[in-house]
């Protein structure tokens, strides 16, 4: 089979994921109790004739049918629409949440899978081995938002190093990488381990030990590698947990992104920038997988043959 | 016509607010006044919109007058001062307010400020689809704005109605330069593109950060209860939006924040210990936070069981435990700073479990169920609220809780809580499917609050109660521009409502500014009771 057939066939299938992300949140929220109208009137006074000229602002009058079929016109068109709630095009909303919301993820990305690597590849004598899985257990199961506030009451409150709030500088992205990477860094490194330690029980380990090779090497360049690679198909797990780890850290940080905004329109059922967030975290789910899958290509040679 | 006797009443008012501030003040840590400087606020909401005509989230109110201004602004004894009008006249009717506009203002993006803007401006409200909730109440009897001359401008109404002059003084009714109604593009969202007349200047909106707004050197017309003239003394300002109230007492010990609004009974002990940091509490105006019995649905049709439930909540002991002492007890739906407020009222009711005990088992229903509630024809005694989680604030989840124990233990009522989401929650209401509404409202002129929720007509009446008395009583109340007569009026409403024990008070909303003494002006503003905007605010070297 060609490359270009292969490419050609993942792009399909990319396509074919958006679209039904697209319409699974387009459904998700067509189902949810209460109807548009209500999303947009919130709280405030609510009579026929506001009901009606929200009604014709936003041509709700329209069978549900038609209004998907005309909002995924546009959307391939690439307008997609205006947000009910903020009266921006979504397009502008989205768009300057984006790079926050990746600044943090890559951050807390490359922090969780250094520390990771760092605690399954140093920590070896089994004294030492036994307090890190236990602190890795309690970075898994502690709730990101805790850690955040305590992060930020020793660090930020206490000793005044890192500022609190906002996306203004390396600084003031530390505390909430640290925070969303540590749960990250926690299951990988004991998946890491767990890894390393059936890789050194292999035969090719022993032959590397009888090449003379030293304990270090021996870790480093071939059981490291055979223990990578159910790490990295965490890839998904990871990105899904940055995601939705988003939306506390950038609550309790103050910072903007996509977090918020999606935590906003869904409560507030902006159906335009749901459907636009959800499309997004698909788009960029598909691109990790890839990347993920070549990854893997690239590490376990046996891989590319098949 | 009957010309108001302005000039006089604001050199009075001028006096007074001097008064009512000082003593809110704490000028004695910030010194005197000084220019210059840059202060930073964590607030807790992000307005959803930064046009004033939109303007819904009394927690954006502060953010509002910073770059825009109304025709009048509010006293603190529920009358109005001079803003960008220099005064107003009615006809002997009712039905024409015109108001006297200044000469000297022009909006920040060199716009002239006249009679003509004025008229842009509402005849932008009245466009289809702009602003539905504002044409639909405030509105709702105006026919139309006409340009008199250049400085005035007559407000011609369908039938009289004194709550127009609450409009002139709302930031609904906050001028916009007619520049940026016809050339914004995202007119609706607001934000740097809308040029406003007031002292600060939008200049930096940065979505889920902060917004950020510089002094306007040009401004001179500040009302007259405003405290001081000419330009503001802070050089900028920076709202950072903090939605985490622990976090945001965290940046201010911390000294990473000058102010924070919002501070959470739990964490006043953290400020007040601190010297170097003051709190202040300011209540808000409008209705009480207060819970409306449904008189549609049974058991709540029956009146001995809405009197039973009122009395079965010892209010204070319910607040006590949630709010830790710091929270103002509510006698009345209308707020306890309101002209209208009937003080008779307090004392009247709750916290008498004997009574409750009586007026059910006289209701009928006299036996109970394994689980102690009680019932009637084996049916139990169970009322339902439903509350919206979106708009659930101060807790109002865990006093809702703290209710439902009490009427359980001192009465047999079964209070069913329902936390849900907002579809969820209009759905309920709409299909009728409640006993129980919670809900609180900051207008500036309780009568307003009371219209929506109270007239058999209102957008917001969730008791279902129809009366052709208390519909009269609200309606003279608007239509009468004689503080005594609405006065009057309003007692009436409050003593039927009282009667019927239609509503459950519990609460009257506030507001929480914590600062460092650094920072001197602060305060909550007349009438409203939030925080005040930032041209009173400066920090001292």
């Amino acid at each position: 089979m060609s490359v270009a057939s292969a490419v050609l066939r993942r792009v399909a299938a990319g396509i074919v994921v958006l679209w039904a992300a697209a319409t699974a949140a387009y459904l998700a929220l067509l189902a949810a109790p209460g109807d548009m109208v209500d999303s947009i009137i919130g709280d405030g006074a609510d009579t026929p004739q506001i009901r009606a000229e929200v009604i014709a602002e936003w041509r709700l009058d329209r069978p549900a049918l038609v209004q998907y079929l005309d909002y995924l016109w546009r959307a391939v068109q690439g307008d997609l629409g205006r947000s009910y709630l903020l009266q921006r095009p979504v397009a502008d909303v989205v768009g300057a949440q984006v790079w926050p919301t990746l600044k943090l993820a890559i951050a807390a990305a490359v922090f969780g899978s250094l520390l990771a690597v760092i605690l399954a590849v140093a920590i070896r004598r089994p004294w030492a081995r036994r307090f890190s899985s236990t602190a890795e257990l309690v970075m898994v199961s502690t709730p990101p938002f805790l850690i955040g506030i305590v992060l930020l009451s020793v660090f930020s409150f206490q000793f005044g190093l890192f500022p609190v709030s906002g996306d203004r500088g390396f600084a003031a992205l530390v505390l909430p990488a640290v925070t969303l990477g540590l749960p990250i860094a926690g299951l990988l490194a004991q998946v890491l381990r767990d890894g390393l330690d059936r890789a050194l029980d292999e035969p090719f380990a022993v032959t590397a030990r009888a090449r003379g090779l030293r304990e270090r090497s021996v870790l480093a360049r071939h059981a490291l590698r055979h223990a990578l690679l159910p790490a990295v198909a965490l890839a998904g797990w990871t990105f899904g947990v940055l995601i939705g780890g988003s939306v506390i850290i950038e609550q309790v940080f103050g910072r903007p992104g996509l977090g918020q905004v999606a935590l906003q329109a869904v409560s507030a059922g902006d159906m335009p920038v749901v459907i636009a967030v959800v499309v997004l975290a698909a788009t960029v789910f598909v691109v990790v997988n890839t990347l993920a899958d070549l990854a893997g290509l690239l590490i376990d040679p046996r891989l590319r043959r098949s | 016509m009957r010309r108001t006797r302005l000039a006089a009443a604001v050199a009075t008012l001028a006096l007074l607010g001097a008064c009512s501030t000082g003593s809110a003040n704490d000028t004695a840590d910030a010194g005197q006044p000084v220019s210059g400087g840059s202060l930073t606020w964590a607030v807790e909401t992000e307005p959803i919109t930064f046009n004033p005509h939109l303007y819904a989230q009394a927690k954006a109110r502060l953010l509002v007058w910073n770059t825009f201004e109304s025709l009048l602004t509010h006293d603190s004894q529920g009358g109005y001062v001079p803003w960008l009008a220099t005064g107003y006249e009615v006809s002997p009717d009712g039905r024409t307010y015109t108001f006297k506009l200044r000469t000297d203002v022009t909006f920040s993006d060199g716009t002239k400020f006249d009679a003509a803007a004025v008229k842009a401006n509402v005849d932008q409200l009245l466009v289809p689809n702009y602003a539905p909730a504002v044409a639909a109440v405030q509105l709702r009897n105006l026919d139309a704005v006409e340009v008199v001359d250049d400085a005035t401008v007559a407000f011609k109404l369908k039938a009289p109605d004194v709550l127009i002059l609450d409009f002139a003084s709302s930031p609904q009714g906050a001028q916009v330069s007619p520049k940026s109604l016809k050339e914004a593009k995202n007119l609706k969202a607001g934000g740097p593109e809308l040029a406003g007349t007031g002292p600060f200047v939008l200049d930096r909106y940065i979505q889920g950060q902060e917004v950020h707004f510089v002094k306007n050197p040009a401004y001179n017309w500040a009302p007259a209860n405003a405290g001081h003239t000419g330009p503001a003394y802070l050089d900028e300002i920076t709202y950072r939006f903090l939605k985490e109230s622990s976090v945001r007492v965290g940046a201010l010990t911390s000294n990473q924040v000058h102010v924070i609004e919002g501070v959470p009974a739990t964490d006043e002990a953290l400020i007040t210990g601190n010297p170097a940091l003051s709190l202040q509490r300011g209540l808000n105006s409008g209705s009480a936070y207060s819970y409306y019995l449904n008189v549609a649905n049974a058991p709540f049709d029956d009146l001995k069981v809405r009197q039973a439930f009122r009395a079965a909540v010892d209010v204070d002991a319910v607040l006590t435990g949630v709010y830790r002492g710091t929270a103002t007890r509510a006698w009345s739906v209308v707020g306890p700073t309101s002209p209208f407020y009937d003080k008779t009222l307090e004392g009247t009711f709750g916290g008498d479990p004997e009574l409750a005990n009586k007026l059910l088992d006289e209701a009928g229903w006299t036996t109970r169920d394994a689980e102690g509630y009680r019932t009637k024809a084996g049916k139990r005694l169970t009322v339902r609220l439903v509350q919206n989680a979106p708009f659930v604030r101060d807790r109002r989840d865990v006093l809702a809780q703290a209710v439902q124990a009490a009427v359980k233990q001192s009465a047999g009522i079964d209070l069913n809580v329902a936390l849900v989401d907002q579809g969820t929650a209009t759905k309920a209401l709409a299909d009728g499917e409640y006993e129980v509404f919670d809900n609180s409202r900051a207008d500036t002129d309780a009568g307003a609050a009371l219209n929506l929720l109270l007239h058999s007509a209102g957008a917001i009446n969730r008791t279902g109660f129809t009366d052709a008395g208390l519909d009269g009583l609200l309606d003279d109340a608007q239509a009468s521009t004689d503080t005594a007569a609405r006065t009057e009026a309003y007692r009436q409403v409050q003593k039927l409502v009282n009667d019927q024990a239609l509503v459950l008070p519990l609460y009257a909303p506030a507001d929480q500014i914590a600062a460092s003494t650094s920072v001197g002006g602060l305060g909550f503003e007349p009438t409203a009771g939030v925080p005040v905007s930032a041209y009173h605010l400066w920090l001292s070297k």
